[in-house]
């Protein structure tokens, strides 16, 4: 937690003061993205993002499905 | 948007801080007498939709019924895949019929993709804000 007194620290600070904090926060944060990918591990990716012939089977069968509840 | 329903991003992992924030969206599946709540990732990169094992069973479904198999591509690749095709209803907006790649993957995220999901529906993300808005497709789109 945030506490107030930091808060209040930060608020005295010189606006010169209070880009650099906020450089530095951002800095950190950026970093620790980097950190959440970690080497050596796998991380599975769901997504078929080529799947044509799938894509073209599913809508041929929408279509068939569609024409038979109007039917 | 017209119409639009604005929805969070939901995040997955705490641990992983704003980066863990997903765009899934609360749907509910219909197949004959059967309904299931279910989440459904917003994938745009995805080509197809994609139904878990487990929800195809919970809606009735029998895979030896599903007779159209289907080649997914990635990591669906190791898996058999078949076409169901189903009735999802999204917030306060009309059913529409949904069809999807049933795969027998069990850990895997029910993914909306752009067969069919993005063809009935129009999707704005605002991820700065951890919103997207969500409305039918527009009759002008047709």
């Amino acid at each position: 937690m945030v506490s107030a007194e930091l808060i209040s620290t930060l608020r005295e600070l010189s606006r010169a003061d209070k880009f650099y904090i906020m450089q530095v926060l951002i800095s950190e944060l950026a970093q620790q993205e980097t950190d959440l990918i970690k080497p050596d591990q796998s991380y599975p990716v769901w997504s078929p993002y080529d799947a044509v012939e799938a894509a073209d089977t599913m809508l041929k069968v929408l279509q068939a499905a569609k024409t038979q509840d109007h039917a | 948007m017209r119409n639009a329903q604005r929805y969070s991003f939901i995040p997955i992992d705490v641990a992983l801080g704003e980066a863990s924030f997903r765009p899934y969206l609360p749907l509910t599946l219909i197949y004959q007498q059967s309904s299931a709540i279910a989440s459904g990732l917003l994938d745009t990169g995805a080509r197809v939709n994609v139904l878990p094992y487990p929800v195809g069973v919970e809606l009735g479904y029998v895979w030896e019924q599903q007779t159209t198999a289907l080649s997914l591509t990635g990591n669906l690749a190791q898996y058999e895949a078949r076409v169901a095709v189903l009735q999802a209803v999204v917030g306060q907006f009309e059913p529409i019929q949904l069809v999807f790649a049933w795969t027998q993957a069990t850990n895997v995220p029910l993914i909306l993709g752009q067969v069919n999901f993005f063809m009935e529906f129009d999707v704005c993300f605002y991820r700065s804000h951890l919103q997207f808005e969500i409305s039918p497709k527009s009759v002008a789109s047709e």
